[in-house]
């Protein structure tokens, strides 16, 4: 059961006081892995019997749309984007995450509010709008945040390439995208970690291999779906063998 | 609380709230008007009107997408685009802004969809503190009458269909903005809103508003030479393609 909490106040439309899925949040910075090890928790859980609804940031049906098209503009405010993602995740909660939850599945979420409030409070809003912002976020049953450090996300990123808002381009004034991702990264993997202390994340050391982070991903999921009906856990999972240079991609 | 975190600004704010049908706009529309005839140089904005946000909202009202929560953050996101993009940067260039529609929208319509108030009013905190609020009060049953008079149809949000008060648009309507009226006068007192008698007379209404405003604009930015309609007249032309031009050089009547 997923016990309803909520940051703050509750909102409109949400009445129960628990619910029979599971709410399952990965973190994590830009290139660290995480839709790797989502797409493979997924593949893992519906081999084991789980529905399983996976969801990310911008992938609402009312504010998706509109918020891509903003980014490609450059008169976009942190304020105005914020509430834009704010929509989009409120959207998602409702219509794609609440009923996924009620129907009994595992949710698992690529990104959540932390990633939210971690990048806006390094582009100076206040942290204390933003975590006031999302009361309206439900408390996940696990959080779980990849962690890394800039030498190990390096390679990573440069496998697929920087990106203009992942760099921190919008704000930062730097002259090449190399300095302005390594000045982003800097501010933000530590907001990310406070996030982690605040809100009682699960730290999994995400330096490592994707194989062996998902071994240990894998285990914390497995406790937090642990007592659903569709619980199967009884035979054991097979060791993880994947070979780093094909999945690294992200 | 206080939920306006600046007020320090050198232009003026002056913004209008009423419900539907109390003639609001209307007051705006002569009180700009007469500040351009002035030379007073103006920016005007509306709800609802930020050219990155409000396709979205159209998205969402068409698709009947949106919850009490989302309908609240879109309507957010589109004050937040017009505060940081148009006010601000007038008010801080010592520009009049009028404003049709302010946070107390949000604050009366999204309470009634049973959003938490003191939420709503710390998202609303960027929102710089006006100079003078106007809020036309009218009685319901004259604004439903200026309504339906003028519109044949109501539309699903503006209703408040979506809220399950009634299955009749026009039952709906009357039960949706007497709750939203009920919110304004709380209001009224929560943050010492200019209460105008909507039922008196227009140019009276007028009067009383211009009376008040004038009282802020001593040194307050004038533009000479605005005057597009002295310039073509003096050149000549007709100005056809002068359709995409500034809000900022609006002219007068």
């Amino acid at each position: 059961m997923t016990e309803v909490r909520f940051y703050g106040d509750r909102p409109p439309g949400i009445e129960e006081a628990t619910l029979p899925g599971r709410l399952i949040v990965i973190e994590g910075t830009d290139g660290v892995g995480r839709s790797t090890q989502v797409a493979l928790l997924k593949e893992w859980l519906e081999d084991r019997g789980y529905a399983v609804l996976d969801t990310g940031l911008v992938r609402s049906e009312l504010a998706g749309p509109g918020i891509k098209r903003a980014k490609q503009g450059h008169t976009l405010d942190p304020i105005t984007l914020n509430l834009f993602y704010a929509t989009d995740f409120w959207d998602r909660m409702e219509r794609q995450i609440i009923p996924a939850l009620r129907a009994g599945m595992v949710a698992l979420v690529d990104r959540y509010i932390f990633s939210l409030i971690a990048r806006a409070t390094v582009r100076g809003v206040s942290r204390e709008w933003m975590e006031h912002l999302y009361g309206f976020a439900l408390v996940p049953d696990r959080t779980v945040y990849l962690e890394i450090d800039f030498d190990h996300l390096l390679p990573r990123v440069l496998s697929r390439g920087f990106d203009y808002w992942e760099s921190g381009q919008d704000f930062l004034r730097e002259n090449d995208v190399f300095r302005s991702f390594e000045k982003y990264q800097s501010e933000l993997l530590p907001e990310y970690l406070r996030l982690a202390r605040d809100h009682h994340f699960e730290v999994v050391d995400a330096r490592r291999g994707i194989g062996e982070v998902f071994e240990v991903l894998r285990a914390k999921v497995a406790e937090a779906v642990k007592g659903m009906e569709v619980d199967r856990l009884a035979t054991p999972d097979p060791p993880v063998e994947i070979r780093e240079d094909s999945a690294s991609a992200n | 609380m206080n939920p306006f975190e600046r007020s320090d600004l050198p232009g003026k704010l002056f913004i209008v709230e009423g419900i539907d049908g109390s003639g609001k706009s209307t007051q705006l529309d002569l009180l700009h008007k007469w500040l351009v005839g002035r030379g007073y140089l103006v920016l005007f904005s509306e709800w609802n009107s930020s050219p990155i946000v409000k396709g979205t909202t159209k998205r969402g009202k068409k698709r009947k997408l949106l919850s009490p929560m989302s309908f609240s953050l879109i309507h957010a996101a589109d004050f937040a685009s017009r505060i940081h993009a148009q006010i601000i940067p007038a008010l801080q260039a010592g520009a009049i802004v009028l404003a049709d529609r302010y946070v107390y929208t949000a604050f009366a319509r999204d309470a009634v969809r049973g959003v938490n108030r003191d939420w709503l009013r710390r998202v609303y905190s960027f929102a710089p503190r006006p100079t003078i609020s106007f809020y036309f009060d009218v009685p319901l049953d004259e604004a439903i009458r200026r309504i339906l008079e003028g519109r044949p149809a109501l539309k699903y949000y503006e209703a408040g269909l979506d809220m399950g008060l009634d299955d009749d648009p026009e039952e709906s309507f009357r039960i949706y903005q007497g709750l939203i009226r009920a919110e304004y006068a709380a209001l009224v007192d929560e943050f010492g809103l200019e209460r105008m008698d909507a039922t008196e007379n227009l140019i009276r209404q007028q009067q009383r508003m211009r009376e008040l405003v004038e009282q802020h604009l001593d040194g307050v930015m004038r533009v000479e030479g605005r005057d597009l309609h002295d310039a073509l007249a003096k050149a000549g032309l007709r100005g056809r393609y002068l359709a995409g031009r500034s809000q900022l050089m609006e002219v007068g009547p």
